[in-house]
């Protein structure tokens, strides 16, 4: 069976000008992403994979390159269509959450619903079993403010799935948690992925993390290094846990 | 739907009705956000409020007062010249009284200027302290024309509101400060309803349409940024 791809960049570049000098924040990034993988993109702290996943998420526009989801190219659609696109394709998840602070948590989830014209007992519906799934069903009238970190990022993750969107991208969803709800969030991810069939991006430092993923993508100053499939992985992860033990 | 937004066939594909909403929603929603929006930020949203409602008041006094003093200057008797008088409000000569008069409406013109520059400043803050939300709508689909909607709406609501009880409050103000300093006897009704029919719509139009654009503009700027740029900005 022939894989369907579901994101592909092309030769993405991305430049910044800081006064004289111009900054390749991506310098030509070629990646294909398969629909209902787990892809994880490592690299040091400035390597561009914020940027990259900008350029994904149709949140910013490259420099030079195409970007394609599910065969469209992103820079091709109006605003109109490029809106579609954030609502209804794509979930996103930040690491600094983003929930908007004077909405509650059915709110939040909801509110990408009202965008997508969903009626609104359907969306409150739809979004107190989504809080269920992320293991929030207690705690849907509460504000963020009113919710721990590891909450308000299941919150984040609800409102990322409001629309069943075929992708998902996080940028580091684990940055700003602890080790354990960092683990708890990224099992929620691979359990979208796997009950799902959602395609999941997400970037991480965090060498643990890797275990979930099905391909691991290393960037090194604005440059795919190394991308590592599951079978590398393992046989890595192994070595690990031999050299421990 | 678009040809360059092909429906999509996967798995993931959420179905029905749903797939040809468009990403953006009815007033009527729309406008149930907005209330919502100002309710949730009451702090905020009191501020603009009563800034607003006291620059509505402090010129709709001191318009209603100089048109009751001016309607009673006019048919004056000996009586009412006196009280006049002694509320330091008539000269004898015309010109010295025009002089004085043109100073207060000049020194009101002039407040109500600086009281509006600092309005207009509090909700500029109030928005660009938004603007990573309005990044955050972005992110989920939300079209530039439904923020500036919403932020349209709720500032509406806010200035019409505040400008409307803030001349309210400034009409009687005016009227008590006529009645102690001259008499109460001497304000007739129909001064006294032309005033309110001549300040009104401007205190309160000029009211929502100073909340308004002070809040449209940093809205429009902000719903056109990039959402990365929207989310990046501090404040
Ligand atoms: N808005 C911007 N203006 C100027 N330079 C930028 C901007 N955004 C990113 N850069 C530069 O682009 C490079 C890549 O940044 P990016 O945020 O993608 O890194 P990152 O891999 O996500 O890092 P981290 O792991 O710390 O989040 C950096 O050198 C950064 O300085
Ligand atoms: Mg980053």
């Amino acid at each position: 069976m022939a894989r369907r791809e579901m994101v592909r960049t092309q030769e993405v570049v991305k430049t910044y000008r800081m006064g004289a000098e111009t900054i390749f924040a991506l310098n030509g990034v070629s990646l294909t992403v398969y629909a209902g993988e787990y892809v994880s993109i490592m690299g040091p702290s400035g390597s561009g994979k914020s940027t990259l996943f900008n350029m994904i998420g149709g949140l910013d526009r490259p420099t030079a390159g195409e970007v394609y989801i599910d065969e469209v190219d992103v820079a091709q659609l109006d605003p109109f269509e490029l809106a579609w696109l954030r609502c209804r394709k794509i979930g996103y998840i930040f690491q600094t959450f983003n929930i908007i602070p004077v909405m509650t948590a059915l709110e939040n989830v909801t509110l990408p619903m009202a965008f997508a014209g969903l009626g609104e007992d359907e969306a409150r519906d739809k979004g107190a079993r989504l809080l269920d799934t992320v293991g929030l069903g207690q705690r849907l009238h509460h504000r963020p403010a009113e919710l721990s970190g590891g909450q308000q990022q299941r919150v984040a993750i609800a409102r990322a799935l409001a629309n069943d969107p075929a992708i998902i991208l996080a940028d580091e969803p684990t940055g700003n948690l602890d080790l354990k709800t960092g683990s708890e969030i990224i099992e929620l991810l691979c359990r979208m992925k796997e009950e799902q069939g959602v395609t999941v991006i997400t970037a991480t430092h965090d060498h643990k993390m890797l275990a979930a993923s099905d391909r691991v993508v290393w960037i090194t100053d604005g440059r795919i290094s190394r991308i590592q499939s599951r079978e590398e992985l393992d046989i890595q992860i192994g070595a690990i846990e031999t050299r421990k033990t | 739907m678009n040809p360059r937004c092909p429906e999509i066939t996967g798995p993931r594909d959420g179905g029905g009705a749903a797939r040809r909403g468009r990403p953006i929603l009815s007033w009527r929603r729309t406008l149930r956000m907005s209330w919502a929006n100002v309710r949730n930020r009451l702090g905020r949203s009191f501020l603009t409020f009563l800034g607003i409602a006291v620059v509505s008041a402090f010129f709709m006094s001191s318009f209603c007062y100089q048109r009751m003093v001016d309607a009673i200057a006019v048919g004056a008797d000996v009586h009412a010249r006196a009280a006049l008088e002694r509320a330091g409000v008539f000269a004898h000569d015309p010109e010295s009284a025009q002089r004085q008069r043109d100073r207060r409406v000049w020194l009101m013109a002039l407040s109500v200027a600086v009281c509006a520059t600092g309005i207009a400043n509090t909700i500029l803050m109030s928005v660009t302290e938004r603007v990573r939300e309005i990044g955050a709508l972005k992110c989920l689909g939300a079209l530039d024309g439904f923020i500036v909607r919403l932020f349209l709406i709720e500032n509406l609501f806010l200035g019409a509101l505040g400008s409307a009880v803030g001349a309210l409050f400034g009409y009687i103000l005016a009227i008590l400060q006529v009645g102690f300093t001259l008499e109460f006897g001497l304000i007739s009704a129909g001064s006294c309803l032309r005033c309110l029919a001549a300040g009104g719509p401007i205190a309160v139009g000029a009211g929502t349409a100073l909340t308004v654009a002070a809040a449209i503009y940093p809205t429009y700027v902000a719903a056109k940024m990039k959402p990365v740029d929207a989310m990046r900005s501090e404040v």
